[in-house]
């Protein structure tokens, strides 16, 4: 039997193909059949204009794809040996901004995309509280995602589609009574998160080793491992279990993992495919049935996203977690969420290490029109994952823009027999609405898949 | 007592969801009274309720909300198996009152920019008025990339209890677009003064002679209102990009472009030899006040 379905809610719109025998999937694709051509777009325009226009590639994940492009065009100034001084203080309001923006996401998540859903999948009347509009965590969860974002907002001037960072540094200049109106949203953002999706400090949080430490406990992720348990997802939707991070910052560690030895990364064994994916004006062949195209680390497919980060930086709960439960649903929510407490946590400390006094912005000595041709390369860790940015510049007008976002890692098709790592996932799975819940364990962006 | 909640549709095409992140990032109460004063039937990524089919199967909807351009062609982009025009052709008919959030919606915006699907327009552009039957009012338009939160709502709550606006020659609320965003901006009294910023990363200096700011030209209230409650781009030191215009977004905006050292472009509805004039004067003046750090 084969059904197709179309797939809402996932920030956009896929279809979902499934082959079924004895009421398990078999074999599945995930279709994206919606195209923007961001990177055709780009094309031939001034080199920072691509501040203004990257951003708006995802109107979730913006400032990743903002804080990419800084860096991918200060990597021109360092491949003609001459690399700007970024102060410290540029380097951690950059760090900051996405860490909020990935905060904001994190709960829309967990609260809009994933509790609903799997609340629906029991009858009990005490997940009523997580009904899309209308109930209270659902508000709840809202609520708490704008009043972080204002975080960013101080010093970014607004969220979404701010452009602040730039080659040299920052556009903004916060004073201390903004660094500390900033602490006082993420000490709101911890206060949400230890009431009401732990249910308990955040300090005895850190000391958790395992999902039986939330049993006595009545916050929502207690709530979502016993819906997991009920419903299987601590055995459904196990990829390849090989992970990849391509760049670090003070919660993440860059590295891969295939079983169990991390190792290093490097960005140049970094490919995409389109083998199975549709192309500008030609034909399609039989073959081709997504815009996606599937991104490999030396030809093999990984897993990226927040599970990848912390396993690769061995952050204690998920990796017990993990011993356990493999990549799963459940695990891969649960390390999510567990990046979530970190950051909220890891940002309110950067907050405070902002210094005032320095400079936020110095000016390039070169312009990039005097720099002739080159290509520049950078890696950020973004909401859902790696994302990679190639620019290659002539005179400072761009002549080509490559953009590797996570979603294509996890959506992507497979090529060669194999399949892509949700392709995956979903196949073993009994049922379509548990299909759609292992889908948006890896937080599908059908706008960021196919840009 | 019991209301009458009016129905919200809020359809997606050609975007980045900017616009939906720009209304769950509204002020916490304000959401919550929208969605309690109003029946919000559908939308792609927040409701779970309803589907696309539903949304075919009715017979009126109060108000259509569409986020994104729209394009007929289905090699590119499609809804459902639909094309976008085709079912916003269909669904536009029930409609009493239609709203294109943000600028893609209203003009094609910046995915307009994509050349190769050369067909890449504004809601208005493709629907025919004179089919839609029901509608109140002409198309409206919140232009905006982003939309701020706050049109999308005092929008909807002023056609609940007043039934009509006054909309500019743009089709956009007067109430929003009268003003310029240049109108409340912190760094005005350096505009006044013709103080230029030192360069990106200051609180001092205005963004309008370097870099690129189009605040004095650009229709929109967002140093009025301000964003997620607490600032704006101008004033945190980022220009403002004019993404609220129907020629958004043009090439260069981060740089001031210039004739001879003078900005080639100048303030909305004023006389370039005046603006000179003014300008040549403000310069003799030298305001120690004004060419010093703010906190020293």
């Amino acid at each position: 039997m084969k059904t197709l379905n179309i797939v809402e809610r996932i920030e956009g719109e896929a279809k979902l193909v499934c082959n079924w025998e004895d009421e398990k999937i078999t074999d599945a694709q995930i279709q994206f059949l919606n195209f923007r051509g961001f990177e055709y777009i780009l094309k031939d325009k001034p080199a920072l204009d691509a501040l203004v226009y990257t951003p708006r590639i995802c109107g979730i994940c913006g400032q990743a794809h903002l804080k990419a492009t800084a860096q991918a065009l200060e990597n021109i100034y360092e491949s003609v040996n001459e690399p700007l001084y970024i102060t410290d203080k540029a380097k951690l309001l950059r760090e900051i901004g996405l860490n909020i923006e990935i905060i904001d996401s994190h709960i829309k998540w967990f609260y809009l995309f994933i509790m609903p859903d799997i609340a629906k999948l029991s009858k009990d009347e005490k997940y009523l509280k997580y009904e899309a509009i209308k109930g209270e965590s659902w508000r709840k969860g809202t609520y708490a995602a704008s009043e972080s974002i204002k975080a960013l907002a101080v010093f970014a001037g607004q969220w979404p589609h701010t452009s602040y960072m730039l080659p040299g540094g920052v556009m903004s200049d916060p004073t201390l009574f903004d660094i500390m109106t900033m602490q006082n949203y993420m000490d709101q953002t911890l206060h949400f998160i230890e009431k009401e999706l732990i249910g308990d400090e955040i300090e005895n949080y850190f000391n958790f080793n395992n999902i039986s430490d939330f049993d006595s406990l009545n916050g929502a992720l207690s709530d979502f491992i016993k819906l997991c348990l009920e419903n299987d997802f601590h055995n459904l939707g196990k990829s390849y279990n090989s992970h990849i991070v391509l760049s670090k910052n003070y919660l993440f560690e860059s590295g891969r993992i295939e079983i169990k030895n991390r190792q290093s990364v490097d960005l140049s064994l970094v490919k995409e495919e389109d083998i199975n994916s549709f192309k500008m004006n030609e034909p399609r062949r039989d073959n081709e049935y997504t815009w996606a195209k599937t991104a490999l680390y030396n030809d093999k497919p990984y897993e990226t996203g927040p599970l990848s980060r912390a396993l690769i930086s061995n952050r204690k709960l998920i990796k017990n977690m993990h011993k356990e439960y493999n990549d799963s649903v459940l695990t891969r929510v649960m390390a999510r969420m567990d990046e979530l407490i970190y950051l909220v946590f890891i940002t309110k400390k950067l907050i405070k290490q902002v210094d005032i006094s320095q400079d936020s912005f110095i000016p390039p000595k070169l312009s990039l029109k005097d720099i002739g041709t080159a290509t520049g390369i950078s890696a950020v860790e973004a909401a859902r994952g790696s994302l990679l940015h190639k620019v290659t510049l002539e005179n400072s007008i761009i002549k080509n823009y490559d953009v590797i976002t996570p979603s294509v890692w996890n959506l992507g098709p497979g090529i060669n027999e194999k399949y892509g790592i949700a392709q995956k996932a979903i196949i073993g799975a009994n049922s379509l609405e548990k299909a759609y819940i292992i889908l948006r364990s890896f937080d599908v962006c059908s706008v960021c898949t196919t840009h | 007592m019991r209301q009458h909640k009016p129905k919200i549709v809020w359809l997606q095409a050609i975007t980045c969801n900017g616009n939906t992140h720009s209304l769950l990032s509204s002020n916490p109460s304000r959401f919550e009274l929208l969605l309690n004063s109003f029946n919000f039937f559908y939308h792609p990524s927040i409701t779970t309720e309803n589907s696309l089919e539903d949304v075919l199967n009715l017979k009126e909807i109060d108000f259509l909300l569409l986020e994104g351009a729209v394009t007929s062609n289905k090699q590119f982009y499609q809804i459902s198996d639909n094309s976008i025009n085709d079912l916003l052709k269909k669904v536009s008919k029930k409609a009493k009152y239609i709203i294109s959030v943000g600028s893609c919606a209203s003009y094609g915006g910046i995915h307009a920019k994509f050349e190769q699907n050369s067909d890449i327009k504004g809601l208005q552009d493709i629907l025919n008025v004179w089919e839609l039957k029901k509608l109140k009012q002409p198309i409206i338009n919140l232009t905006g990339c982003p939309v701020h939160p706050e049109w999308i709502l005092q929008t909807l709550f002023t056609l609940k209890e007043f039934g009509k606006i006054g909309l500019d020659m743009q089709g956009r609320p007067k109430d929003i677009y009268f003003g310029l965003a240049h109108h409340g901006c912190t760094r005005n009294e350096y505009f006044e003064w013709k103080i230029e910023a030192k360069s990106f990363g200051h609180k001092e200096g205005c963004l309008f002679y370097e870099e690129g700011c189009r605040g004095p030209m650009t229709h929109s209230n967002c140093n009025r209102i301000l964003w997620n409650d607490v600032n704006t781009k101008t004033r945190a030191g980022m220009p403002c990009i004019g993404c609220t215009e129907f020629d958004f977004p043009r090439d260069n905006m981060l740089e001031t472009k210039k004739n001879i050292g003078i900005p080639s472009e100048v303030p909305l509805g004023i006389n370039k030899r005046a603006y000179l004039t003014i300008t040549g004067v403000a310069k003799t003046f030298k305001i120690d006040r004004l060419n010093k750090k703010l906190i020293e």
